[in-house]
């Protein structure tokens, strides 16, 4: 896999298709590092593992980078959903941005509790079923049990917030200028830990129909708390209702922007709530 | 075993101002007698309740959510109403994963003039709320350090 990436991106970079290719490098005393890679011989430094999400490290360097330039970016399937969600917010240019696709191992999507662990367009490596995130262990013990016990073990988890706001600045997805969680009408500043219910549950509710459960934010807590576990269901509100699911692709848009009856067709089932309006129309 | 009940459970409620504040208007004018401990919040319409502001509500000690809206064939702001109601069964799901609860949300639509399905609608609201346990002691365990 190793191998064809690197061939992949020094035929990129013999053809002079994009001006740099954002990838792993493993440096100096075996420091591994994201690194622009421009010319070919560099290449011989190129790493896959482990998982670095690379998706706002791009969008910040094709922002300050001149006209025209272009970027190829090494992305796994989180990556590239998080890519294909910040060009349909405008954040990246379509033209501006290549790919190149690799898929993760079993381990890693297990481990990351990944449904979908390669990208749509897939160059180097195997592609490798996914984990329901339901069935895992960990999961569910967040999820059994009645809302007493669920509280409680919630409240656990959230007292331990330092509100260092890593959540939201690995986020890939966050992007919004200026933030709500800054804002006193919204989160009160100042205290520790941060208030539960809204600088957690606003973060989490934002990114309802865009999260990619790329895993960042989790990562990036330094007190484990198990953010990506509040996404789960409404990810699979998402996906059962209206066949949708973020990154896939670029046309469809969220169906949060829509009406109940617009959007494409899959044959689905109607929330239960659209019931007496089946009655009185007939549908 | 015994079930407490919450005493006064506060409810706010965002009623849209085409069909929910008219319906509450007319359950005033027709003199029913209501539970008083709700305050109604006129909003232009249901999708302008942000999902952040019931979550604001909650931290801020009401206990019960309730979000009027016009008939989903009826709205004035071209379906407006059905992403309202896409965007609260969202959060909803988000309530019942942390355990907060989501029938501490309620979503209707349609009752303009119809002061009975308002009463009946807070009237049974009140009465699921009054049963779930308060969140004030989950928020206060928390322990702010300011």
């Amino acid at each position: 896999m190793l191998e064809k990436t690197k061939n992949i991106a020094r035929q990129i970079l013999e053809e002079k298709k994009a001006g740099g290719i954002l990838g792993l490098m493993k440096g100096q005393w075996n420091i591994i590092q994201p690194h622009i890679f421009e010319a070919p011989a560099e290449l011989d430094a190129l790493v896959l593992e482990p998982k670095w999400l690379l998706a706002k490290l791009a969008m910040g360097i094709l922002r300050s980078s001149p006209e025209n330039y272009k970027l190829a970016v090494i992305c796994r399937g989180c990556d590239e959903r998080a890519l294909i969600e910040l060009i349909k917010r405008n954040q990246i240019e379509k033209e501006s941005l290549l790919t190149i696709g690799i898929a993760c191992s079993q381990e890693q999507a297990a481990l990351c509790l990944c449904d979908r662990p390669y990208p749509t367009k897939l160059d180097a490596g195997e592609k490798v079923k996914g984990v329901d995130p339901f069935q895992d262990e960990r999961v569910r013990e967040f999820l059994i049990g009645n809302d007493k016990q669920r509280m409680e073990r919630w409240a656990d988890m959230l007292k331990r917030c330092i509100k260092c706001y890593g959540c939201r600045n690995s986020c890939p997805i966050c992007i919004c200028e200026p933030c709500k969680l800054e804002d006193d009408v919204w989160v009160k500043r100042g205290v520790v830990p941060a208030e539960a219910i809204t600088f957690h549950l606003i973060r989490a509710f934002h990114l309802s129909d865009t999260c990619v459960a790329c895993g960042a934010c989790q990562e990036a807590c330094p007190v484990n708390i198990p953010l990506l576990y509040l996404q789960f269901s409404m990810r699979k509100t998402i996906q059962e209702y209206y066949g949708y699911e973020a990154g896939l692709d670029l046309e469809i848009k969220s169906p949060v922007l829509s009406g109940v009856f617009e959007g494409p067709d899959t044959d689905r089932e109607y929330p239960a709530w659209v019931n007496s309006m089946r009655e009185r129309d007939g549908i | 075993m015994h079930t407490v009940k919450m005493k006064n459970p506060k409810i706010l409620i965002f009623a849209c101002k085409w069909c929910g504040l008219i319906g509450a208007d007319a359950a005033g004018k027709k003199r029913i007698s209501l539970p008083s401990q709700f305050r109604v919040i006129p909003v232009e319409c249901a999708s302008l309740v942000e999902p952040d502001a019931v979550l604001r509500a909650l931290a801020g000690g009401i206990d019960g959510i309730a979000v009027l809206g016009c008939h989903i064939g009826g709205c004035r702001y071209n379906n407006a109403n059905h992403t309202a109601i896409k965007r609260m069964e969202l959060l909803k799901d988000l309530l019942d994963t942390t355990g907060i609860g989501r029938s501490r949300l309620l979503l209707s639509f349609g009752t303009a003039h119809e002061d009975y399905q308002f009463e009946e609608i807070i009237k049974s609201f009140f009465d699921e709320v009054s049963l779930l346990t308060p969140l004030d002691p989950w928020l206060s365990s928390f322990g702010v350090i300011s």
